[in-house]
Formats: structure tokens, C-alpha cells, sequence
């Protein structure tokens, strides 16, 4: 297989998992916004269950990051 | 990466050795002067002002994890382990912006720093377990009431290692790539972009430690028996939940009665 195809292959992890990752988070701060805009008196520990659930979801896309950047690696040497 | 082509050594592994050091130099010198004098109980000045306000927080994340225990003794052991995390990792990603160009390779950029960090967390969270609940309970918070319980800290420490060495060391890549490329007013921008995860990084690292310390520390509330099985209790857990939601439902229907009348 030529280089080129495979490095696209090795890139369509992250690909794939920007945008999953992404469309969680949009659910997860639609939320917290509408959460926050409802009972402002809260919006301090909304805003902290928000990070946390943000970066339980980002650590999935770092996952796949890792992934790309080790099958990127082979692909290059 | 270890020896060059001509045979030379290359010193770039020890970078991180080098500002690490300096991040802990930064460290003890600005808490050194902060804490340096009198402090007063009375109406403080602005240094322990401000020294108090970096403290706060991670003194009422202590006590709000302290309920049903001795609250001394976790705010004394707990908030010094939180505060160092988050000041440690914070001025690491901060790093970065600087511009010396040995010295803006933040350290949490290289996965070995931060590993380092999640194993001090994790085994910070087994020790306070130790030391609060005893061998026996910390051993039980391992086998129970899953068996396969003593996993989750194995994947804790990759959780935590890899999401700050993605955030923090991606973005260094993404920044020396562009760098290349674009040497004027672009990098400003990610710059600035950067601080946000620089923040939100050292927050979240603390706060996951700070959650897996809670339940660590914490027995097993024992709740009183009611008669009945095990399937009785989940019928009138439900049977609560249902007489609730009326309730819910009847709130959110008060606004819209007016809009719907004639006024």
C-alpha cells in the first residue's frame, strides 16, 4: 500500500473520535448552559460537574490521540 | 532521541529534568515570600490575602469531603496534597506561553511527568485510604463490591496521565508546527487559546484526584435494614421516583397556565 494511504488510515482515529468527542460536549455544555441560565444561584457547581464530565469525555479522544500519533509513528519510520 | 547520528549525546531528555526543577524552584520561592512575615488573624494584608485566596479552594474541597469524619485531620492531609497538584501542574502548562526557548517546553508535556503525577495521585488516594479506613478497609475498597475494583486505580493513573499529557503536549506540537510555518502574530492566538486549557487541565486533574480521595476515605454507609428482600427495597425505590415526578411535572406546567389565559 502506498504511504500516503496509509497514512490516512492512521489519521482516521482521531478524525473519528473529534467528532464523537465534540458532539458530547455539545450535549454536555447545552446543558449546563440551560442548567445555569435556569438557576444561577448554582451555576459554580454546574460549572464544575460540566469540567469533570468534559474531561471524562475528553480523555476518550485523548485515547484515540495516542492511537494516532503511535500508528503515525510506525507509518513514518 | 538518546544519541545522534554523529554519535553525540543529545541533551534533550534532560530539558525536562531541568524544568521541572525550575517549576519547583518557582514554587518554593513565591510560597517562601508569600508565607515570609506575620500573618494575622485580624484584617489581613495583601499578601496573605492573597495567599489565602489560592488556599481556599482546596481547604473547602477538603471540608466538603470531610463530612462523617475528623475534619482536622482530612483537611490537614488532604489539602496540601490537592494545593501542590494544582500549582505544581498549573505553573508546569504555564510554561509554555513563556518566551525562552529551551525553558517553554512545559514539563506536562512529556508523558514521564505526567505519569509521575498520576501515579503520586493515585497512590496519595491509597494512602489516605490507609491511613482512614485501615489495611482492612482499604483493601476491601479494592475487591468490593466488585472484585475487579483494584482495575479502576490501574486505569485511573492512564486516565489521569493521558488527558493532561494530550491536552498540555498537544498543543506544544500543534504550536511548534505552526511555528514553522507561521512565525508572526498566528502563535499569539493559540497562545492566548492555550491558557484556557492550561487552567481547565490543572483544575480537572485536581478535582478527579479530589473525587477519588472522597471515595477512598469514605466507609461504606451501613444503611439501617428494612424488612422485606433486596427486591422490595428497588420496587420502593421506583415507587418514590414515580410519586415525584408529579410533582416535577406540575412545576414546570406553572408558567405556561399564564401565557395560555387571558390576562
Amino acid at each position: 500500500m502506498s504511504p500516503v494511504y496509509m497514512g490516512l488510515i492512521a489519521i482516521a482515529p482521531i478524525a473519528a473520535g473529534a467528532v464523537v468527542a465534540a458532539l458530547a460536549m455539545r450535549q454536555i455544555s447545552v446543558s449546563a448552559i440551560d442548567g445555569m441560565t435556569r438557576q444561577p444561584e448554582i451555576a459554580p457547581q454546574l460549572f464544575t460537574a460540566m469540567l469533570i464530565g468534559m474531561a471524562l469525555i475528553e480523555a476518550l479522544c485523548i485515547y484515540t490521540l495516542v492511537v494516532t500519533l503511535v500508528m503515525a509513528g510506525k507509518v513514518v519510520l | 532521541m538518546m544519541v545522534s547520528a554523529e554519535g553525540a549525546v543529545d541533551f534533550t531528555k534532560y530539558i525536562v529534568v531541568a524544568n521541572t526543577a525550575v517549576v519547583g524552584a518557582v514554587l518554593v520561592v513565591a510560597g517562601r515570600s508569600l508565607a515570609r512575615g506575620a500573618l494575622t488573624s485580624d484584617v489581613p494584608d495583601a499578601r496573605q490575602n492573597f495567599g489565602e485566596f489560592i488556599l481556599d479552594f482546596f481547604v473547602n474541597k477538603a471540608r466538603d469531603m470531610s463530612h462523617g469524619l475528623d475534619r482536622a485531620k482530612v483537611m490537614r492531609w488532604v489539602a496540601p496534597v490537592l494545593g501542590s497538584l494544582f500549582l505544581f501542574i498549573f505553573v508546569s502548562n504555564l510554561f509554555g506561553m513563556l518566551p525562552i526557548p529551551k525553558l517553554n517546553q512545559p514539563p506536562t508535556s512529556y508523558y514521564s511527568v505526567t505519569l509521575a503525577l498520576a501515579l503520586c495521585s493515585v497512590g496519595a488516594t491509597l494512602t489516605l485510604g490507609l491511613i482512614f479506613k485501615g489495611a482492612k478497609g482499604a483493601i476491601k475498597h479494592l475487591f468490593w463490591p466488585n472484585p475487579m475494583q483494584w482495575i479502576s486505580e490501574i486505569t485511573d493513573v492512564l486516565s489521569l496521565s493521558l488527558r493532561l499529557f494530550g491536552n498540555i503536549g498537544g498543543e506544544y506540537m500543534t504550536l511548534t508546527l505552526v511555528l514553522l510555518y507561521a512565525p508572526l502574530g498566528i502563535p499569539l492566538v493559540l497562545h492566548a487559546l492555550g491558557l484556557i486549557p492550561a487552567f481547565v487541565q490543572a483544575l480537572v486533574f485536581t478535582l478527579l484526584t479530589a473525587s477519588f480521595m472522597a471515595s477512598a476515605i469514605h466507609k461504606e454507609e451501613k444503611k439501617p435494614k428494612k424488612a422485606g428482600s433486596r427486591r422490595w427495597k428497588l420496587f420502593g425505590a421506583k415507587q418514590e421516583r414515580d410519586e415525584a415526578a408529579p410533582e416535577a411535572g406540575r412545576l414546570e406546567e406553572v408558567p405556561s397556565a399564564p401565557a395560555g389565559s387571558p390576562a
